[in-house]
């Protein structure tokens, strides 16, 4: 080999890295706007009558990375949308800033309704607690879609069988009982805090900050019990190691879970909320377009799958309806944090 | 079990789930080794086209990703001081050493070997064992968590190589700035000064891309503007280390192997904390501690064999138990999720060929991992030829449009080049910032395990930390570890007083 084409040969592999990385970046840089697959013809055109919406693909932004868990549920739920909608579902993902990133993103969208928000029950919380100038009263409320069901759980082998043994317990040796939550203001606290409210009694909440490292400080055996999604513990409560003793939602799919209205507290209402927002100022009509869209990805039989087997509660709740569990959701939690 | 893997083995040997594997191994690592872009980045931004395929093909590419990102950082840890993952970045102190001495191929091929090494050791033990190593991170509660974060922290006291207090005020420093953000269990923001991209506390990325990257980049134009040759006039050996070499640095690789398993099958850990320990525990145990930061290759196959060994060891919780224990295996569960399986303990009574499919994926992974390690190290190492001027440019743009990446924030930006300050600030003080690094990650892990245990005792220290077996035999070897290494730093400080 030459001197010369061994030169030669070395700048066409500088290139082929280079080539290689910037195209990773931008892959990266790009990821953030590729959109779900796109749909398939669209289904039914719009009835006539409706302004004309959408006429373009809508961008759905989240406040949190792309991979989580929320993200690929709003994803999941595009591809449900799609069909009827006609276009593009465009998830845009704006991490970063406790969510405030993505909220001020779509509070100063043109309101057209071709900018959603996806929200959480974060979108309550967060700003409660970071004394954020942006709420979810910025936004108009579009539907409301899924709960995930919270439930108190133990260790498969505690003497704790049911939402009337722990208030037993508890009422016992008052603060004794330590539980795994949220952390404050979070939803797991909160549902805790109601819980203790209604049935008059004191337990010790320790905070976690993510469901999966409670469950698993709970299946340890290192707590008592813990409060908690169903979906991040179903698989240990199918083998036996966790049981449920209780949940604050009702469960069609598990009718065998008594909730804290059975036990008598039927004023516990925890309801942490899956839904969609617009930007104030959206015209009512496409609102109300958009209402028909979710409603309808409900019956998609993929999308039906998906969150069934991963236990999500339809709950379906548009507009002033959807703003009212917030309000009251909203009241909880600044009560539960003194705010 | 043999079963299991054979069924197991006979999803995985088919055309569509190798390539799937071999592809995801060079996506891996090529994500790897761009600062900025993780292992979990490169498995996200891969997410959207496994919609359309078999669920157990598509996790087999992400376990695949998984695998060579947790390798590919170290490359560029070694050729430009810059960790390409958190994980890889205490691989920096003795590979990047190793590489200015000239040992580039010596440094390069241990953290390949011991990659494979750790990856394939840890796929092992996770065919064998999975349930019962899920007992292991059963067996660990805050408290416990508390005092394994105690016992890695003790290491600071050594990495301030000259001076014990020094280290010390480093790990401090690193601890305070891991308490930016949100209070983990009071719930109310810390040191945020009303900045709203705070409140989630500094992300290790934009951190170590600051302190590692960034520093040794000004550290470098400094150089430059000193007078320094703008190339690497030094004779540099890129080849491949005797096999002789490699056999020395087994008992180390095993160690590290070892130590990232377990600490990767811990929820609350992973494998950035576990390299971090690996390393200093190779260190702490060696007969010639100076020796590290100044080349030691055992301190590059310490940490490179840890993380890829908790690569196995997250898989533990993922399936075992249903519940993610890193970024990287919450995508995954997010990928299983789309296609409808549910981890957990159910997963292995009612499909065991899935769990086991995957065992096996990883295994081909990692010696997959081996040639494409092979081929990148190939590429990789024409970064030595390019001028430096031209180099730190490049690095500069390359380290903040990753850190953008990751984060999506102008901000982090911002964040990466004053920790980039703050580095030149320490270097110049002779503030180790390996342990300001320490600090930060054990950081978190401390705080909130500790508030946490003292939850449960009702207040007493004592009661929280002598409440297990574990617990009481983890913070006794970490005292020991403190009195030791003040006792041989004074010493040290003394003999230098006496003799100067």
């Amino acid at each position: 080999m030459t001197k010369q084409f061994k030169a030669k040969r070395s700048k066409v592999s500088i290139a082929i890295a280079l080539i290689l990385v910037i195209f990773m970046l931008l892959v990266s840089g790009c990821s953030a706007k590729a959109p779900a697959p796109a749909p398939e013809a669209p289904a039914a055109a719009p009835a006539p009558e409706a302004p004309k919406f959408p006429t373009k693909d809508v961008e759905v932004v989240y406040h949190s990375s792309a991979g989580s868990g929320g993200d690929i549920f709003l994803r999941t739920m595009g591809k449900a949308v799609e069909p009827g909608m006609g276009k593009a579902w465009v998830v845009n993902n704006m991490p970063g800033a406790s969510g405030a990133n993505a909220w001020g993103y779509v509070a100063k969208a043109t309101p057209d309704g071709h900018t959603l928000i996806g929200v959480s029950s974060t979108i309550i919380t967060a700003p409660i607690l970071n004394d954020m100038s942006i709420t979810y009263k910025d936004f108009e409320p579009v539907a409301m879609l899924f709960n995930d069901p919270m439930v108190l759980f133990v260790p498969g082998d505690s003497p704790l069988k049911s939402i009337k043994d722990l208030v037993d317990a508890a009422k016992a040796a008052p603060g004794q009982l330590k539980w795994a939550g949220g952390t404050p203001g979070e939803l797991g606290f909160v549902a805790g805090r109601e819980l203790m409210k209604a049935a008059d009694f004191d337990m010790t909440i320790v905070p976690f900050e993510g469901g999966g490292d409670a469950a698993v400080t709970v299946l340890g055996g290192h707590l008592d019990g813990g409060i908690g999604e169903y979906a991040e513990i179903a698989s240990n409560v199918e083998a036996g190691k966790l049981r449920i003793i209780g949940s604050f939602n009702e469960m069609p799919l598990n009718p065998d879970i008594k909730t804290v209205a059975d036990a008598g507290y039927p004023e516990v209402q925890v309801k942490k909320l899956r839904g969609v927002m617009a930007p104030k100022g959206t015209p009512e009509e496409v609102i109300d377009q958009l209402v028909g869209f979710l409603k309808k990805s409900l019956d998609d039989p993929a999308f039906k799958e998906y969150y069934e087997s991963n236990n999500l509660i339809v709950n379906f709740q548009a507009k002033d309806d959807m703003q009212k569990v917030m309000d009251e959701q909203d009241k909880q939690i600044r009560e539960a944090v003194g705010k | 079990m043999v079963d299991n893997i054979l069924a197991g083995l006979s999803t995985v040997w088919h055309w569509g789930p190798l390539l799937a594997i071999l592809f995801g191994v060079f996506w891996g690592t090529l994500g790897g080794m761009i600062p900025g872009i993780n292992a979990t980045i490169a498995m996200a931004l891969l997410l959207p086209f496994t919609w359309g395929m078999d669920p157990v093909v598509a996790i087999m590419m992400l376990a695949g990703v998984y695998c060579g990102g947790e390798y590919g950082g170290s490359i560029p840890a070694i050729l430009i001081g810059t960790p390409g993952t958190n994980a890889a970045a205490a691989t920096v102190y003795d590979g990047y050493e190793l590489h200015k001495q000239g040992k580039t191929g010596l440094a390069l091929y241990t953290s390949l070997t011991s990659s494979v090494f750790g990856g394939l050791f840890g796929t092992v033990a996770l065919m064998l064992m999975a349930i019962p190593l899920a007992g292991v991170a059963l067996a660990f509660g805050p408290i416990e968590y508390f005092c394994l974060a105690f016992l890695g922290i003790t290491m600071v006291c050594s990495l301030g190589e000259k001076n014990v207090f020094k280290g010390i005020l480093a790990g401090l420093l690193g601890i305070l700035l891991s308490t930016v953000g949100f209070d983990p269990i009071a719930g109310v923001p810390r040191f945020t000064f009303g900045v709203l991209s705070l409140t989630e506390g500094f992300s290790m990325v934009p951190l170590m891309m600051g302190v590692y990257a960034i520093t040794e980049m000004f550290k470098q134009a400094q150089g430059i503007m000193d007078g320094q040759s703008f190339n690497l006039k030094m004779k540099t050996d890129f080849g491949f280390p005797k096999w002789k070499e490699l056999r020395r640095l087994l008992p180390t690789n095993l160690m590290g192997s070892i130590l990232g398993v377990v600490i990767g099958v811990m929820p609350g850990a992973g494998a950035t904390v576990a390299s971090f320990i690996s390393y200093s525990e190779a260190k702490r145990w060696s007969k010639e501690p100076d020796s590290f930061g100044k080349g030691n290759p055992k301190g590059v196959a310490a940490p490179e064999s840890a993380n890829n060994g908790a690569t196995g060891g997250a898989m533990v919780p993922l399936l075992a138990l249903g519940i993610p224990g890193s970024n990287s295996t919450a995508i995954m569960l997010g990928a299983l999720m789309i296609h409808n399986i549910v981890p957990g303990p159910m997963l292995f009574m009612k499909t065991p060929e899935v769990p086991y499919s995957i065992f096996v994926s990883l295994f081909f992974a990692n010696i997959f991992l081996f040639f494409a390690g092979l081929l990148f190290i190939k590429f990789a190492i024409k970064v030595t030829s390019i001028s430096k001027p031209a180099l730190i440019a490049v690095i500069i743009a390359l380290v903040l449009t990753g850190v953008y990446a990751y984060s999506l924030e102008i901000f982090s930006m911002g964040v990466a080049l004053s920790f980039g300050l703050l580095g030149i600030a320490l270097h110049r003080f002779g503030i180790p910032h390996a342990a300001v690094v320490l600090g930060f990650v054990l950081g978190f892990i401390l705080e909130a395990n500790l508030r946490r245990g003292l939850l449960i005792s009702n207040g007493s220290f004592f009661g929280a930390i002598f409440s297990s077996t574990l617990s009481s035999a983890l913070i006794m070897i970490g005292i020991f570890a403190v009195i030791f290494s003040l006792y041989r730093g004074l010493k040290k400080t003394r003999d230098k007083t006496v003799n100067p």
